[in-house]
């Protein structure tokens, strides 16, 4: 910066690097968050129409009878089920390697050894195995996700189910259960999460215990007997999960790993011979998959997208395929979300809408001509509802409904050309390849002629189509756009150097001003400047751990109370004893006191965190210790807040009208809100929509934003001390606008959070009292040291309410008081400002900081400088430094995103975290422009009437 | 020889014994009046200090320890060398006598270890006390052990304020942790400064020790609580070792920050040699 950095310049530089900022992170989320363009609703009997030809759903399918809606189901797709019954055997971890060998060669002999019954099966061709390759990340859950509703589920889809983690797309299961049947489910809990009440029976075991290899499975197995004997059930799933124990404590190579695999051969010995071979033909027959839903690594771990880990098992017993040789049984290749329609065509379900694999080549040859085509069909309709989705319908104008119910329009005949040009031109040309061939292939299967050579033409052209449509919309939801990424990233980095840079430059103006040269470098190295730079390299760095991620709000504890200790020490510093104690030393270290003691309330309130969130904590206790106990934690903590809330405005301004208008309208609020908790807490939960309730949220949401805006806006207007300095008038307004803007925040939150977390925002105000009182009293810490301090605390008191890395701890329930109707956004907003409840109160504090500031400033008798430079100087450089610690926070956080993308916690840890870092960012820029707004708007106001009380003078 | 030591000690052990669990309680009830006890003798003690700056100025002997407590580096490294021989003769008892160690049974080690360490360090910091005309030695004794318990009563609410858990089953162990805290950092300064708030001023918060002997009880002490705090990162990670448990780690990085003072103090000694300011603020 060579030349001199006026207020409007770095106003505007400031505005260009937050834009840059909001454009790049928005670039960086839709690059990195696949945001799958899914259908909504569930597929019925419409999937078996055309889906060009404009059907009418079919509303009331959910009140048919399942075996009726069976039976409609088969009728309207024309192929029979053979089969009635499935058992699924989830096998967690294994590598399709073990059992199939790998590049054509069988597998290694201490494998093949280990399970003889199923190589046999293998040779004899009474099973066939494909490699099915799993989609990244390679975690449990998403990979059963994909097994049962074939779709590659996307990040955000499951931030967005807040709460829950059950499979709300379209999928088998659910499939299954509309046509009525009966599911058992034993092994990973996982199951029954994603589909909590759909099994008739289920027996969990947790994944959690990664040392136990052998109970785990027991576990399972030890039902196997009388499920076998039963015959009540449809589907059974068996998940087991000792292989994949296996692999985590010994790699690939564990000793442990043939006993394990043979123990799963027995298995599969047992289910073969009992469920499938004993059981007699008349009650139908049994379809026996055994799957793998990721393979590990050599070290046995999984979770990225290395061969090794993609390389997962499907093996399909039972299939009366006319393979008869090891290797067609076995080198076969498949994505692992072809699963989902094989399953449902071959039981006459309707194909999940969100489905984009295809159906696995071998399972269709024990069907009948007419019905492998008919499959085929139905796998491509499917698809194409879901292209449909996605491309512009002017790509599909040259076709209509009649053109496939008759098979006559124009330019439609008999030609198969040869497809070319872009991607989507590409299949819209196979897809209408493959329906022409069908339609040849059924019109002249009625003549009997060349039948067998049209029917391989249909054949492959339909599996032509098929294979480039999945891969199309797979790509679409998996891939990583690299240009956008790095677009994304530089021009966050970007504005992050523009916001350190004028951070700097002003920093440079700040301090070298005033101070002379020689104890400059001292000053601005001290102990707890260097201590917060420290805090954000080892939050930076802390990033990296994913448990460092979930445990996050002890870093901030410890960082927060450290720096009051710091205080503490450098209070205790500055004391000379040879003058003996003096009344400001005192009232000093009573404030840090009150902090620490605050602080460690703050965190002993709630535990947090996602490894010892079982600790008991002050808010556990008081809930056990009956509802009373919260009741009267709310009611003291509201007298409080309403008293401390008012002493502070009374404090500066008492004499004015205005203040005591406003103060009453608080304490209106405050007992309002006081109503409202004892009034209509308990039975929030019985009645949604209780009108008295609403009616009291919405009067206390009008009278506290009339009270605070109202207040700021006519505060600066009635100025009447003449003799005072301009500064320090605004700086009176300014501490007065500010404990009004906290009071009202502290008010709002008292309503909207959860009775138990009233304590906390008690707490805080308390902290940030006593921080004003330090600010206003100490003049040794630096500006921009202070200001940063307040962030962590806001950082450290959004950990105090509750609030996690995981979105699990959003509160939702707040979120819809005094809300009549129902408004995504409207609730959305009182979800973040519950969630953001301490780094907003924090930040809006800034505004009595910088009154506190003012007033001090103008004790130095300096009131010569013009709006501009005081602007800069006094709002400017404390607004900077959240933008800047948040910039930095951001971009550091959005790098270790792009390192972790292929960590096994990507999904579950990482990127939750950085939902929060993104919602931390927009929180940062709300409050810092209402800061600056207000402060603009007073120190304006108070020049203009200045200048003109001194033109009347005049 | 170890095992004629480790009887000795162990005899020693069992009188102190009885005498340290009398003090144990004492912390709680007297939890209220001990902020107040702390200035008081400032204000007596501040002329005091005073008066101390004259005489500062003493000739000294270069070999060990002189009688008015200057101490050369030689001699600073042989108190070490005993302080750090008795923490391991705690860890010997605590593991052969008691069959005990920091993991499986923290507050009993922790206690052994304290309560081993504190005589040691009470009777050769006493030796080194300031002024020792006007201080006897028995006063020297007395005074640390004041220091003791106010130390540990220090050292305990700056680890509950920096989020140390509360509860019936921690207690214990926050108890002789911060004890153990007490001998490492408190101890040797009360021995060696009284309660002369001048003097404790200038070295701890002013960090401007004059002599060697202030360097041994600056150094270290700031060693044990910067170490004890680095100690404290690994707690939260979930990798499940028995040593994440409250005060196990701590302990190690506070005596591991307490021997990596001691070498710096030795350094700076060796290095800044006796006349010098240390100049770190």
């Amino acid at each position: 910066m060579s030349t001199e950095m006026t207020c409007t310049r770095l106003t505007i530089l400031t505005v260009a690097g937050i834009f840059l900022q909001i454009i790049g992170l928005s670039i960086f989320v839709f690059g990195f968050f696949p945001v799958k363009p899914t259908l909504s609703g569930v597929s019925g009997s419409e999937s078996y129409l055309h889906p060009l030809c404009d059907s009418e759903p079919n509303t009331n399918e959910s009140e048919i009878h399942p075996e009726k809606l069976r039976l409609l189901y088969e009728e309207l797709s024309g192929i029979s089920s053979r089969y009635d019954r499935l058992i699924l055997m989830v096998i967690d971890g294994l590598p399709a390697e073990f059992v199939l060998g790998k590049d054509g060669q069988p597998p290694w002999n201490v494998w093949k050894e280990s399970m003889p019954y199923t190589q046999s099966l293998l040779a004899n061709g009474d099973a066939i195995g494909y490699h099915a390759k799993a989609a990244p990340p390679t975690v449990t859950m998403p990979r059963l996700k994909a097994m049962v509703s074939g779709a590659i589920g996307g990040f955000l889809d499951v931030a967005f189910n807040f709460n829950t983690q059950a499979l709300l797309d379209d999928n088998l299961l659910g499939q299954f259960l509309r046509i009525g049947w009966k599911m058992v489910m034993l092994g990973d809990e996982t199951w029954i999460k994603l589909f909590p009440g759909l099994f008739m029976r289920h027996d969990g075991v947790s994944s959690f215990f990664v040392k136990d290899t052998v109970q785990v499975d027991k576990n399972v197995s030890r039902h196997l007997p009388n499920e076998l004997n039963n015959d009540d059930w449809n589907l059974l799933i068996l998940h087991y999960l000792g292989l994949d124990h296996v692999g985590h404590t010994g790699g690939r190579n564990s000793p442990l790993m043939a006993s394990k695999l043979k123990e799963m051969d027995d298995i599969v010995r047992t289910m073969h011979l009992r469920a499938m071979v004993d059981r007699s033909h008349d009650q139908g027959q049994t379809l026996l998959i055994v799957v793998s839903d990721h393979g590990m690594t050599e070290s046995g771990n999984h979770g990225g997208s290395s061969y090794e880990e993609t390389d997962s098992l499907m093996l399909f017993i039972g299939l009366s395929s006319n393979i008869s040789d090891y290797a067609g049984a076995t080198n076969n290749l498949a994505f692992q979300v072809d699963l989902t329609p094989s399953l449902a065509l071959l039981f006459g379900v309707p194909i999940p809408k969100n489905n984009v694999g295809v159906l696995v080549p071998g399972t269709l040859n024990s069907l009948r001509d007419f019905e492998q085509l008919r499959a085929l069909e139905l796998n491509s309709w499917q698809l194409l509802r879901l292209m449909q989705a996605q491309l512009p319908s002017s790509l599909f104008g040259s076709f209509s409904c009649n053109c496939f119910l008759e098979g006559t329009c124009e330019g439609f005949g008999s030609d198969i050309s040869e497809c070319s040009g872009d991607k989507e031109k590409q299949l819209i040309c196979l897809f209408r390849n493959a329906a022409v061939l069908h339609g040849i292939w059924k019109s002249k299967k009625l003549t009997k002629s060349s039948a067998v050579e049209d029917f391989n033409r249909a054949l492959d052209a339909y599996n032509a189509f098929l294979k480039t449509a999945s891969e199309w919309l797979a790509s679409k939801t998996t891939e990583k756009p690299v240009l956008l990424l790095g677009l994304g990233v530089s021009a966050m980095f970007l504005s992050c150097v523009v916001c350190v840079t004028l951070f700097l430059s002003l920093f440079k103006e700040v301090y070298n001003g005033p101070k002379d040269q020689v104890c400059s470098l001292n000053y601005l190295l001290n102990l707890e400047g260097v201590f917060i730079l420290a805090v954000l390299l080892i939050l930076v760095i802390s990033m990296g751990s994913s448990s460092m991620v979930e445990e996050e709000h002890y870093i901030w504890h410890f960082m927060v109370s450290t720096f009051y200790l710091l205080l503490l020490f450098k209070t205790v510093k500055s004391f000379s004893f040879s003058r003996g104690l003096n009344s400001l030393g005192e009232y000093k270290i009573g404030s840090i006191f009150l902090l620490l003691i605050s602080g460690r309330l703050l965190r002993g309130w709630h535990q947090g965190g996602v490894n010892w969130t079982h600790f008991t904590d002050i808010s556990k206790w008081l809930e056990q210790a009956g509802g009373s106990y919260v009741k009267w934690i709310q009611l003291i903590s509201s007298f409080l807040v309403i008293g401390l809330g008012v002493f502070t405005l009374f404090r500066t301004g008492s004499k004015r009208k205005s203040v005591r208008i406003q103060a009453f309208g608080f304490s209106i609020c405050g007992f309002l809100i006081l109503l409202h908790a004892w009034r209509y807490q308990d039975d929030m939960f019985e009645v949604s929509t209780n009108d008295g309730a609403t009616v009291t949220a919405k009067v206390i949401y009008l009278i506290l934003s009339i009270s605070a805006v109202g207040g700021a806006l006519v505060l600066p207007w009635s100025m009447q001390k003449k003799d005072k300095f301009l500064v320090a008038i605004a700086g009176d307004y300014l501490y007065m606008i500010g404990s009004a803007y906290i009071l009202c925040w502290c008010l709002l939150q008292l309503l909207l959070q959860q009775p138990i977390n009233s304590g906390p925002i008690l707490l805080l105000l308390i902290q940030i009292l006593a921080v004003s009182c330090l600010s206003s009293k100490d003049v040794q810490v630096n500006e921009w040291v202070e200001i940063a301090a307040l962030y962590y605390m806001g950082m450290a008191g959004h950990f105090a309410l509750g609030n996690s890395n995981t979105l699990a701890t959003i509160d939702v329930a707040g979120a819809f008081i005094g809300i009549s109707s129902h408004s995504t956004i409207l609730s959305g907003i009182l979800m973040f400002m519950i969630t953001y409840a301490s780094p907003l109160l924090f930040l809006l504090s800034l505004v009595m900081y910088i009154g506190g500031k003012l007033r001090n400033h103008s004790l130095l008798a300096h009131s010569d400088t013009d709006l501009g430079q005081l602007l800069k100087l006094k709002l400017g450089f404390p607004c900077l430094v959240p933008l800047c610690i948040n910039s930095i926070l951001l971009m550091a956080y959005t790098v270790v995103l792009l390192l972790m993308r292929n960590h096994l916690f990507v999904w579950s840890v990482f990127s939750p975290k950085y939902l929060y870092v993104c919602a931390t960012t927009v929180c940062t820029y709300v409050g810092v422009c209402i800061v600056a707004a207000t402060v603009a708007y007073t120190l304006s106001v108070t020049s203009f009437l200045r200048s003109k009380t001194q033109q009347l003078v005049d | 020889m170890g095992q004629t030591l480790g009887l000795t000690w162990s005899k020693k052990n069992i009188l102190i014994g009885p005498e340290a669990l009398h003090q144990d309680p004492r912390p709680k009830t007297d939890q209220d009046q001990d902020q107040d006890p702390r200035p008081a003798p400032s204000r007596t003690d501040g002329g005091g200090g005073a008066r101390k700056e004259a005489k500062k100025k003493k000739s000294e002997t270069s070999i060990g320890v002189s009688s008015n407590g200057s101490i050369s580096a030689v001699g600073a490294l042989f108190v070490y060398l005993i302080t750090g021989l008795f923490l391991g003769v705690g860890v010997w008892v605590a593991r052969y006598k008691f069959s005990a160690d920091l993991v499986s049974d923290p507050s009993l080690t922790l206690f052994l270890l304290w309560s081993i360490e504190f005589p040691v360090v009470v009777i050769i910091y006493s030796c080194l006390r300031k002024d020792p005309e006007r201080c006897s030695c028995s006063k020297a004794v007395g005074r640390s052990i004041l220091g003791l318990v106010s130390g540990a009563f220090m050292n305990a609410l700056g680890a509950i304020s920096l989020g140390a858990p509360i509860g019936a089953q921690y207690l214990p162990k926050t108890i002789h942790w911060s004890f153990l805290m007490s001998v490492l950092t408190f101890v040797p300064a009360t021995a060696v400064l009284g309660a002369s708030l001048t003097d404790w001023h200038r070295v701890f918060a002013s960090m401007k020790p004059n002599e060697n002997i202030e360097y041994m009880i600056l150094v270290p002490a700031y060693g044990a609580v910067i170490g004890g705090w680095f100690g404290a990162w690994p707690m939260p990670l979930d990798w499940e070792r028995p040593w994440q448990e409250w005060p196990i780690c701590v302990c190690y990085g506070a005596i591991g920050g307490y021997i990596v003072g001691q070498i710096v103090s030795l350094c700076f000694m060796l290095l800044l040699g006796k006349d010098k300011n240390l100049k770190v603020a």
